[in-house]
């Protein structure tokens, strides 16, 4: 399912123009980088968790190379799928 | 900070940005996500703009070991939820750490980063309850520097789709990290210099700290006044005897010549060898003279340090604050054998009060008594 097949089926279920739709989904999207942004999570029953999260600085080593590299602190956004969606995977 | 914020909370703050009625705006964030899992679960790929990609991945079967028990066991093959977000999403929540680059390590660099590395390499493990952004980071890592090979990265994995954006970006990036590597290396340098300057002051002080006896020796010499002359007159002849001893390896070196003459001489014709022979000989007396007169002169130098050091440790022992003196006691006649100590030993009964004498009589440099010279004994009151 791609973008334009995404915003179809969510303009059909809230009966928004798909234009209207896509400006709203931005709005949601910016949102909630604004709550990551500020340390928060979202999280949202039956879908599950999306936070921020920092991953240390490491080194990680090329295997065919062998160049040892640094690889610098950074801050990713993770999701963590609910239990309830994990249980329709089965 | 830190908070958790739910559907319902996301909805006001939604309706509050986006104009919405909080109904509405609830009602869309509901369908929101639950067109993306419904998408995920049916279709095993939902991509949002802006947003990112969430996708359906098929784990297969893995062995792993019971940590507690070391028992193998197969974990069973599942499917699995992944999330790539967005690149410019990405970047944008990065965007504090975005000043860092990752840097290729050198040799020496290594060194330095070894104990850093250990707890390094730990760390993302204790992160590993959610695998997939690790596993995203090493995608980036070879992209980031071989930027060429972009298309066999592309090939390789369907993933990498999402990561191509960050690839065009980075050339972009690229020279910011060059310089920012060689500015790091300016301050390690001056860093190595500042250490190295302070190492040398550091080693400076220590042995002004442990020469400091001698140069007080050398201080307290100027008022051991017996000893004084004793070495001045000594040290020319320690240079005398340098000098015969450098006199005699010119004369060594001289003879040399001499010597190296004489061999070919031998080689050349045997009956001449008589001849050479005292030649080779004749330089070699001249070698072992200088070595006695250094000798001879190398042992009253150091009975004289020896001298020294006792009128130190008498000196040492000296009193010279505890009284003041209060007329004349006496006038004492030098006789032969005599000395400064030996005069206060026998008018205070005690050898330490020889300094008042020195200072009584003016004898600045008290190497000037001579036999049957008048000194003034003076009168001590304890203060």
């Amino acid at each position: 399912m791609n973008n334009k097949e995404f915003l179809t089926e969510l303009s059909g279920k809230c009966q928004m123009s798909p234009e209207v739709t896509a400006g709203h989904v931005q709005t949601l999207i910016g949102v909630m980088e604004n709550l990551w942004n500020s340390g928060d999570s979202v999280s949202l029953s039956g879908f599950g968790v999306l936070e921020v999260k920092k991953k240390n600085e490491r080194v990680s080593v090329n295997p065919t190379t062998g160049i040892r590299m640094l690889v610098p602190p950074k801050l990713v956004l993770t999701y963590k799928p609910s239990s309830l969606l994990k249980e329709k995977l089965k | 900070m830190d908070k958790k914020i739910n559907l319902s909370q996301l909805a006001d703050l939604m309706s509050e940005a986006g104009g919405m009625s909080k109904v509405a705006s609830e009602q869309f964030v509901k369908n929101f996500f639950d067109i993306i899992s419904k998408g995920v679960l049916d279709e095993g790929i939902v991509k949002v703009k802006g947003f990112g990609t969430f996708k359906l991945l098929q784990m297969e079967n893995r062995e792993s070991v019971n940590v507690n028990t070391g028992e193998r066991f197969t974990i069973e093959g599942h499917q699995k939820i992944s999330f790539t977000p967005d690149a410019e999403l990405k970047e944008r929540i990065n965007k504090p750490f975005s000043a860092f680059e990752t840097v290729v390590i050198t040799e020496e660099q290594s060194a330095e980063l070894s104990d850093v590395e250990i707890t390094k390499e730990e760390l993302p493990t204790a992160e590993s309850d959610n695998e997939e952004p690790v596993r995203i980071e090493e995608e980036t890592v070879p992209v980031e520097t071989v930027p060429v090979e972009t298309g066999s990265v592309e090939a390789e994995s369907p993933e990498a789709e999402s990561v191509e954006p960050v690839v065009v970006n980075k050339p972009e990036a690229k020279e910011p990290q060059v310089k920012e590597i060689t500015q790091k290396r300016g301050t390690r340098i001056l860093l190595k210099i500042v250490v190295y300057i302070l190492s040398l002051i550091l080693v400076a002080c220590l042995a002004l700290y442990l020469l400091w006896p001698l140069v007080g020796k050398a201080l307290i010499k100027s008022y051991a006044d017996k000893s004084k002359p004793a070495v001045e007159t000594i040290k020319p002849v320690a240079r005398e005897s340098i000098q015969v001893i450098e006199e005699a390896k010119l004369e060594v070196e001289e003879a040399k010549p001499v010597i190296e003459e004489a061999k070919p001489a031998v080689e050349e014709a045997k009956p001449l060898v008589e001849e050479a022979k005292p030649v080779v000989e004749a330089p070699k007396p001249v070698v072992a003279e200088p070595k006695p007169t250094a000798a001879n002169d190398a042992q009253p130098f150091n009975l004289n340090q020896e001298d020294q050091a006792k009128a130190l440790s008498k000196f040492t022992e000296a009193d010279t604050v505890n009284y003041r003196i209060a007329g004349r006691l006496a006038v004492h006649t030098i006789e032969e054998g005599e000395s400064l100590t030996k005069i206060s030993n026998k008018y205070y009964g005690t050898k330490k009060l020889w300094p008042y004498l020195v200072k009584y009589n003016n004898l600045g440099s008290s190497n000037s008594l001579m036999v049957g010279s008048k000194i003034n004994i003076p009168r001590l009151v304890a203060k």
